[in-house]
């Protein structure tokens, strides 16, 4: 089996040192990879990051992360990403990494996504160049994880972001806001990379378990939701009728 | 002038604190949830530490030093409960 823990929304700032990684304290036994979904510090600030960095020193597990819009408030994400990478911490935004574990090997390809909306009720492109802008960020971002996940091979692809790419994971959020949230592009990426699970998170009074209109597993793991140090997804190497991988997922913390 | 109603103003009050929430660095919160009712606003939501708890308090005060504050955030303590689902 192939363990892919996962976390996001921890929102690290100075007075949370210790607690995350008391959460963690037993992850390198239940999973072969932590993944953190953004948001990873409160405002995006350097000395967050050293705080985070602390925390995920020699837990275990390889971390992957991306940052998420907590991590960009301050302007300094490209620092904070720096703070975190020179801790080990791969921070992905566009681009993929993949893990040898002794059951396979887990692609991960990752972005920050943004939002626009779900079919129905989404942005376009069009009018002010702003709401242009918003929009093409967006699209921007989607494709950059489409093309990160066409680019793996390994026996288990997963799409890491922070926005949610389905509204059903918001479920729980106030509909108006879904524009904010989460974008149908970013499911639309996740379909046509062959990924097998999308892990998001953001969305803190979402739920946890969502579907692409290609079918493929979605998970909101933001914290508030998973209500758990992390979450754990396995995967079978053996794939079912469909030609999917089967997924178990589990969920636990230290105690 | 016209005067407004009370409720169109605790509208606009709400919204002001929920912004003042999210951008103020004691707090940085935005998806705290916020209303104003009857000449007290209410807070709610989940916060990781007493810190910004007590943080939420204090910049509702100075938004709204003429309002009562109920403060109706918690803190997220993530324990050691155990869930396993079989997805497919």
């Amino acid at each position: 089996m192939i363990r892919i823990a996962a976390v996001g929304d921890v929102h690290v700032g100075p007075d949370m040192a210790g607690m995350l990684r008391e959460q963690l304290a037993t992850v390198a036994s239940r999973a072969d990879v932590l993944l953190i979904a953004g948001d990873l510090t409160k405002a995006g600030l350097p000395e967050e990051a050293e705080v985070l960095a602390g925390e995920l020193h020699d837990l275990g597990v390889p971390v992957i992360a991306v940052l998420g819009n907590h991590d960009h408030h301050s302007d300094r994400e490209h620092d904070v990403a720096r703070i975190l990478r020179d801790a080990e911490v791969a921070i992905l935004e566009g681009d993929h990494t993949t893990i040898e574990t002794a059951s396979g090997t887990v692609g991960i390809a990752g972005v920050k996504g943004f939002g626009g909306g779900f079919p129905g009720a989404s942005g376009s492109a069009f009018g002010e160049r702003e709401m242009k802008a918003f929009i093409e960020h967006s699209k921007e971002r989607a494709d950059a994880l489409g093309d990160a996940l066409a680019d793996l091979d390994a026996d288990v692809k997963v799409a890491l972001m922070h926005y949610a790419p389905v509204r059903e994971t918001l479920s729980g959020e106030p509909p108006e806001i879904f524009p904010f949230l989460g974008s149908y592009l970013l499911a639309e990426a996740v379909d046509r990379g062959g990924a097998d699970i999308a892990i998001h998170g953001h969305a803190h009074r979402g739920r946890e378990h969502g579907v692409t209109p290609g079918g493929v597993h979605v998970r909101n793991v933001a914290q508030p939701v998973i209500r758990q140090g992390y979450a754990v997804y396995e995967f079978d190497a053996a794939r079912d009728g469909s030609g999917r991988r089967r997924v178990t997922a589990s969920s636990s913390t230290s105690a | 002038m016209t005067e407004r109603e009370p409720e169109q103003n605790d509208t606009y009050t709400a919204e002001h604190v929920r912004e003042a929430l999210a951008r103020d660095e004691r707090v940085n919160e935005p998806e705290l949830d916020v209303q104003v009712v009857d000449g007290r606003v209410f807070v709610t939501g989940v916060v990781p530490t007493d810190e910004r708890r007590s943080a939420v308090a204090d910049v509702v005060r100075e938004c709204c030093p003429h309002l009562e504050v109920e403060n109706r955030t918690t803190i997220g303590r993530y324990g050691d409960n155990e869930v396993t689902e079989r997805v497919r």
